[in-house]
């Protein structure tokens, strides 16, 4: 057990900032500045572990090994599965342990919390009401995202998604704008409602399972506890699990606990699916759940709002890929439909309620609804059918499109309320229509937010494009007219932001009020900027930086996904083969689909 | 009178602790002085422990070859112990009462207070 | 170093030496010099560099591949530099695919490119210190003063070359894509240069979202080709195991079918989705599924599947193409994008990037079906007339040359959807030189006189004889002056060529011949627009005396690359006797595959039959076209000279005679106020009820069962209070009374309890005795 193993590496990453918050907690009063030194430097070596864990292992198979002891404490880049995954009895008698690992899906979120939170705390030394308490929340905010990021274990998981909302509560309600107390409660009772439907799928999920129907390898390589291994007796008693790696091996087994039908003729993974998704689909946030993020974002206070949407918005794309798909392929494969059409709805919705705002603010947390339907419409595409011959790449290229626009949507989406907060410190207004010409003033800040708007807007060597054009090219062979829906959001994504630019930066001169307190960036605020600038420039040239470390995972997801159809081939490929291009006169064709348990399937 | 006819047999001594027993429960019940009150509570642990030694010993039980028959008597050890701690205390009690209300009569003693 | 090896190295170097002046700029720019001035240096040697890079990619080119008057297609190479992301077998990758056309853009781009930095840096010297901009009020009401943007202009120069220059390079669809909306932001930013002009800001949006509606198109085109063909490349090349993996040309016109048009197997699966799923359902396995689509898939073919998607590919791509050269329906953003500064309005909006609609269109050529050739024939013959008759109408100078690029880019895609393939890239090049001199010396006029108005113009000549001088190359070359059938500028020689390949087309499928006819009527309003601009400007008396007494030759920076530029538009049409070194011959080498003898009749349209190329240089073909052309040409000529130089007609009168007609033209077709009125407003109406949608319903949703919850709570409190607390409570009353009721039993009374202990012991006992029957009871 050295500082490097698995447990205590991860464990560290997780639970420093709360050891930042208790120390926090306990410096002298009165003593603000150094509150937030002491929050700042504790996001700042969090960072520091996070990157020292990404930095690559040399590609040394002993060291992933699925089960034994792991050598490496990096990150083995390239290796698709689990890393570093670990499990410590927790509530045994409820089967409940604290697991954690982390692979390529995760890894690069962590990154971007651990990042993001550096900045906006560094974002944070405007603030100056309860300053101590401040930190205290936004450290244990940290805490609960990025144990979300590295739970295995589902109980342990939705723990950690209830303890990064309070702080979240608090830092809306407390620290917000004049409509805080309302945009507070919003967003904690969306975000509530989702999440007790994620409890109610928990615990459906949890009874169905039984651990006896996997054989011993694929319990060691869902890293389940060597207590349950002892216990495990094939013909026993069913022994459930929290494990999301093991349900996840029982959801795609062939005679799947989880497709005995529930009710109204449909399988528990149907019902599981359906209320995760929307517990997620809250968070992501999506068309018709999205209204508390507009308000959340125009009443947070600038850092709030740079994590909110940079950070919490990302669990939706995460609990989906990561819970939704592998523990229930049959559900997702037949509500394909439901997620793409939400997906495609909420960029056009986004979009164009973007395009209606009068504040700035407000705009930008539009445009996130809109760039976060690109990756729920990106995860959902299932492509595995007959007219591909059974090929899972472009469902791969979709999904690793959602996973880049995750993290490119990180970045811009935090860049640009940053830049928001920027101006509104000087001039104390959000209103589009009293900007304008601030290019005079402000040329370097003018320069900076061009580039993050137009990354935004998906400019090519910008990171926004690579994420949305890779998902809207996947779209064509999972359906036509939901591609060609995608493909034209990018008129009205040009159209909005191209007229923000102008409204805002473009223009003789500034003519609204406090035209004097318009000063050049500061160095602090630079120091901010750069970061997100330089990393919307390099994963825009260079996406393989994310791309080397995600790829495997999510590749291997998808081969999952496509071996499990393949596997249930004969019932549901009749099914699954027919894709939304129906040549006219073939409609008849529909019946020569064996009668079979998935009649009812149909495509979208 | 058939019991006074008879030899001395279990009975007898009962009969004896019933009388001790009853007139302890009168006396306590019609003394209005403490310590004629606690006079009658003797009287009733003596009628128990008379009881006890009568139940206890050899040549009145039937088992007497098979227990040893001490319980009895140790029962009524405990009692006489038992009776004197008891008295001592309630001595005292009663001088305490005495102190502060200048009497020992029992029925003034109706209120919870000191 | 052999030439597979050597060209992409030099152009890779070429195509990167722009990006790192437009680094540089970025970074040290403001402290390059006074004003920035060395930025201009830096960026011009850049591209100047590119340029001789470029020239040497094609002397080795023509040293390993002769021109020669038969000419036969070369071999391109292809390849990727680098990967961007890989899925599968999927791959966005940054590649090359190098021919002769390629070459040939890199070096005009490169030539048009370095004289215009040349020129920028005479014509933007006042950005170098503070600007008064008169368009502008500032607050104080007067001229708003602002500081020089001299680096930034060169800096999104160079950005733009190295856009142009990639995209001319790219060796699949989706790096064409990237460049293309690189090219596209370059526009935006350089169209909105002077960003305190409202005009101009709108003006750049306008361009960049028309644009997006042809990229929409554009990225369906890549989507469908994607999804059917699983890559975007255009060349064959080796895939990961060392196999060849065959690009889109070859899929689409393999080998096997001797280069011609065959649907590929994935565009049939696609079509055929449903039948496919059948299959799959009735096989037991899915190797066997698949063995049995590979024996339908000839079947399905013939039947017809998957040439819709071919069709609905090829207009997908063409209809970016559309958005980039500014075709009708898209036209309406390339004149107001004359915002910009002329030499930005010279070198993207008339000589590059606008023409890279129509290197696309040539590029992609083998791909389109014949029914795709015919709507670009048919949008290319639209624009060329629509554009011609608003030209005709125009008064600002540059708006003129605006539809005059139009117009001369809707001949380009005029004549490749009619076969013309080497004929329309001919046109794209020779246009290039004679659109950028054109550009250029409006740019030297305007310098000097501060408008944009030919009303407010005339009689310049003898003020500005070489501004003058080339102008009217200019003007002769874009007309095609020449000697009909034996030499002429270059213009001549590439519209000759469209109109004879148009002439030929007309006789393979006469019920398409009214094209011809209104490409030869577009002949002679270009001649009549070109000369009326020439001699509104330099002929004549002076129109406004303040204008011509400020008026003044432009320095020697500038007149040099009109000098250039003029000599490029005579001759860059010819081909030189004896070694047959020209343009075409060039063309010649990059034909695509299987294009050269023609299309077959199309599938869907009867009668339509793309003729090939060879057929318009029959002589009785080029005789009667040569004749044609050039009368329209000086019909042309003499009607402006009519009016506007020697002034025998007032053209006030006839646009009292045409009223109606002048009315339409100067209000440009209508067409802003159509697509404000049936895209514009309909979007905001759209947004404002999604925002309206979400305050109204979807919060008001949100909201309203939070106040039901609340009302909920309300119930539940009233049932707490009048139902549970009062029967609570009352429990708790009636106790409290009980106890009131058992209080006197607790008296104090020693003896009292001794009594009543003593009692309730018998009478217990005595109880328990009858209840259990006690012997010792009677």
């Amino acid at each position: 057990m050295t500082l490097t193993s698995p447990p205590i590496l991860l464990s560290l990453i997780v639970f420093l900032p709360a050891l930042g918050a208790l120390l926090v907690g306990l410096s002298p009063k009165a003593r603000d500045e150094l509150a937030k030194q002491i929050a700042l430097a504790f996001t700042v070596l969090v960072l520091a572990l996070t990157v020292y864990v990404a930095i690559p292992a040399p590609a040394d198979p002993g060291a992933i090994a699925p089960s034994g002891p792991e050598t490496s404490s990096r990150f083995v880049v390239g290796a698709g599965q689990m890393q570093r995954a670990f499990s410590i009895p927790w509530i045994e008698s409820f089967d409940i342990y604290y697991a954690l690992g982390i692979d390529g899906i995760s890894l690069p979120l962590v990154l971007l919390t651990s990042f993001l939170s550096v900045l906006a705390m560094a974002a944070s030394w405007s603030i100056s009401r309860h300053v101590k308490a401040y930190c205290v929340l936004f450290l244990l905010l940290e805490t609960g995202m990025l144990g979300v990021f590295l739970a295995l274990d589902f109980f342990l998981f939705y723990v950690f998604w209830e303890v990064m909302l309070l702080p979240m509560y608090f830092l809306i309600g407390v620290w917000g704008g004049p409509r805080r107390e309302y945009a507070a409660i919003k967003f904690f009772l969306f975000t509530m409602f989702g999440s007790v439907l994620m409890l109610v799928a928990i615990l459906a999920l949890y009874f169905s399972s039984d651990l006896n129907r996997l054989d011993k390898s694929q319990l060691a390589a869902a890293k389940v506890h060597t207590s349950v291994l002892k216990e495990h007796d094939p013909g026993g008693p069913p022994l459930h699990t929290f494990n999301l790696l093991a349900l996840a091996e029982q959801g795609q087994a062939k005679d799947s606990p989880f497709s005995a039908e529930l009710v109204w003729g449909k399988s528990i993974q149907w019902w599981v699916f359906l209320l995760l998704l929307v517990g997620f689909l809250v968070k992501a946030p999506s068309f018709p759940l999205h209204t508390w993020l507009p308000d959340a974002h125009v009443e947070a206070p600038t850092p709030i709002s740079m994590i909110l949407a940079g950070v919490l918005l990302k669990m939706g794309g995460y609990g989906i890929i990561r819970i939704c798909y592998p523990i229930c392929p049959a559900a997702a494969y037949e509500l394909a439909w439901l997620v793409c059409t939400l997906g495609v709805v909420s960029m056009v919705y986004g979009a164009l309620a973007a395009m209606a705002q009068k504040d700035f603010k407000r705009l930008v947390a539009y445009s996130s609804v809109s760039h976060m339907g690109y990756v729920v419409l990106g995860l959902g595409v299932w492509t595995i059918t007959a007219q591909t011959g059974m090929s899972g790449d472009y469902w791969k290229m979709g999904m690793n499109g959602a996973m880049f626009q995750m993290i490119a949507h990180g970045i811009s989406s935090a860049g640009m309320f940053f830049l928001v907060g920027v101006v509104y410190d000087r001039v104390h207004h959000r209103d589009l229509d009293r900007f304008g010409g601030l290019f005079g003033k402000m040329p370097v800040y003018t320069g900076v937010s061009m580039v993050i708007f137009f990354a935004a807007l998906g400019l090519p060597g910008l990171c926004g494009f690579i994420g949305e054009v890779l998902v809207v090219l996947s779209v064509w062979n999972y359906s036509q007219a939901l591609a060609v829906i995608a493909a034209f959001v990018m008129i009205l994504t040009a159209g909005y932001i191209l007229w923000t630019i102008q409204r805002v930066y473009l223009g003789p001169e500034y003519k609204g009020p406090h035209g004097d307190a318009l000063r050049p960036m500061t160095r602090r605020e630079l120091a901010i900027a750069a970061p997100l600038l330089a990393f919307a420039i390099l994963l825009g040239v260079y996406p393989k930086a994310v791309f080397n470390y995600m790829a495997p995972s999510v590749d291997r997801t998808v081969d999952a996904l496509a071996a499990w159809a393949a596997e249930s081939q004969d019932p549901i490929t009749g099914a699954i083969g027919s894709g939304a291009s129906a040549p006219p006169g073939s409609a008849g064709l529909a019946s020569l689909r064996p009668d079979g348990p998935w009649k009812e399937v149909e495509q979208p | 009178m058939p019991l006074l006819n008879q030899p001395v047999s279990l009975s007898h001594y009962l009969l004896v602790g019933a009388i001790l027993f009853a007139c302890g429960i009168v006396c306590m019940a019609t003394k209005r002085n403490a310590i004629g009150v606690l006079m009658g509570v003797e009287l009733v642990l003596n009628g128990a422990a008379v009881n006890f030694v009568a139940f206890s010993a050899p040549f009145l039980r039937g088992d007497a070859e098979l227990a040893l028959g001490l319980d009895g008597h140790l029962m009524t050890l405990f009692v006489i112990v038992l009776a004197a701690a008891e008295a001592a205390v309630a001595l005292a009690i009663a001088l305490c009462y005495y102190n502060t209300h200048a009497t020992i009569d029992v029925d003034q003693g109706d209120e919870l207070r000191g | 170093m052999e030439l597979a090896r050597l060209l992409p190295l030099l152009l890779l170097s070429a195509w990167l030496l722009p990006l790192g002046s437009f680094a540089a700029i970025v970074f040290a720019g403001p402290r390059m010099g006074r004003g920035g001035r060395k930025a201009a240096y830096l960026a011009t040697g850049a591209i100047g560099a590119a340029l001789v890079l470029s020239l040497a990619a094609l002397g080795a080119w023509l040293w390993h591949h002769p021109l020669a008057a038969d000419s036969q297609a070369v071999a391109p190479l292809s390849g990727d530099w680098y990967t961007l992301a890989e899925f599968g077998k999927l791959r966005l990758a940054i590649g090359y695919y190098i021919d002769a056309l390629t070459l040939g853009m890199f070096v005009m781009v490169t030539l048009i490119s370095t004289c215009i930095h040349v020129y920028s840096i005479g014509y933007m010297r006042e950005e170098l210190g503070e600007v008064t901009d008169p368009l502008v009020r500032g607050s104080d009401g007067g001229p708003l003063v602002r500081p020089g943007r001299f680096p930034r202009f060169f800096q999104y120069l160079s950005l733009f070359c190295f856009s142009m220059l990639g995209l001319v390079v790219a060796g699949n669809i989706a790096m064409v894509f990237v460049f293309w909306e690189l090219v596209g932001i370059c526009s935006y930013l350089l169209i909105g240069f002077y960003i305190e002009r409202r005009s101009a800001s709108t003006a750049a949006n306008k361009a960049f979202l028309v644009n997006r509606v042809g990229d929409f198109g554009m990225i369906v085109g890549i989507m469908i080709l994607l999804g059917g063909l699983g890559t975007f490349a255009f060349g064959d090349h080796l895939g990961a195991e060392g196999k060849v993996e065959p690009g889109i040309f070859s899929q689409v016109r393999p080998a096997s079918a001797e280069h011609g048009l065959v649907v590929p197997d994935g565009l049939v699966r696609m079509a055929a989705a449903d039948r496919l799923a059948a299959v799959y359902a009735s096989m037991p396995s899915a190797d066997a599924a698949e063995e049995e689509i590979a024996r339908q898939i000839p079947q399905l073919r013939r039947a017809g599947y998957g040439y819709g998607l071919l069709i609905l590919a090829g207009l997908g791509i063409f209809c970016g193409c559309v958005g980039k050269s500014a075709q009708f329906p898209l036209h309406v953003w390339l004149p107001d994008a004359m915002e910009g500064p002329t030499p930005v309005s010279a070198l993207i909006h008339a000589a590059t990037m606008v023409a890279a609609g129509v290197y696309l269109v040539g590029r992609f050529y083998p791909v389109f079906a014949p029914e795709v050739l015919l709507v670009i024939a048919v949008t290319g013959c639209i624009t060329l007339f629509l554009a011609a008759t608003i030209a005709i109408a125009a008064t600002d100078i540059k708006r003129v040359l605006a539809y005059s690029t139009v117009s001369q880019l809707g001949y380009m895609m005029f004549s490749l959807g009619l076969g013309g393939w080497a004929a329309g890239l001919f046109h794209l090049f020779t246009h290039a030189c004679f659109k950028a001199l054109l550009f250029l010396c409006s740019g030297s006029v305007i310098h000097a006189c501060h408008t944009n108005e030919m009303t407010e113009m005339g009689g310049l000549r003898k003020k500005m004889p070489w501004t003058a001088g080339t102008m009217l190359v200019g003007c002769l070359a874009i007309s095609g002056a020449g000697i009909p059938l034996l030499i002429g500028l270059s213009g001549y020689h590439s519209k000759d060529a469209i109109l004879a390949q148009a002439f030929s087309f007309a006789r393979h499928a006469p019920a398409h011949a009214w094209l011809f006819y209104v490409a030869a009527a577009g002949a002679a309003l270009t001649a009549f627009y070109m000369f009326r601009l020439w001699f509104m400007t330099f002929s004549g008396k002076p129109r406004v005396e303040q204008v011509y007494d400020h008026a003044h030759e432009s320095p020697a920076v500038m007149i040099v690359p009109l000098v250039i530029l003029a000599v490029l538009a005579i001759s860059a049409g010819w081909t030189l006797p004896g070694v047959d070194w020209g343009l075409p011959e060039l063309l010649e080498q990059a034909r695509p595959l299987g294009t050269a003898e023609g299309f077959p009749e199309a599938r869907t349209i009867a009668g339509l039959v793309v003729p090939a190329e060879h057929h318009s240089h029959a002589p009785a073909v080029h005789k009667i076209v040569s004749l044609a052309a050039f009368a329209a040409a000086l019909a042309g000529f003499l009607i402006a000279a009519a009016f506007y130089g020697l002034r025998l007609l007032s053209a006030a009168a006839a646009r009292r005679w045409f009223a109606p007609v002048h009315w339409l033209l100067v209000h440009k077709w209508f067409f802003d106020e159509l697509y404000d009125a049936l895209f514009v407003k309909p979007a905001l109406f759209l947004a404002r009820q999604a925002a309206e949608i979400d305050r109204g319903v979807i919060d008001w949703a949100a909201d309203g069962s939070a106040r039901l919850c609340l009302r909920i709570a309300r119930i539940d409190d009233w049932i707490d209070r009048w139902i549970v607390d009062r029967f609570i409570n009352g429990l708790g009353r009636w106790t409290w009374r009980l106890g009131l009721a058992l209080r006197p039993l607790q008296s104090g009374q020693l003896r009292q309890y001794v009594v009543m202990i003593a009692v309730s012991t018998v009478t217990i006992f005595v109880l328990i005795s009858i209840y259990r029957n006690y012997a010792f009871l009677p």
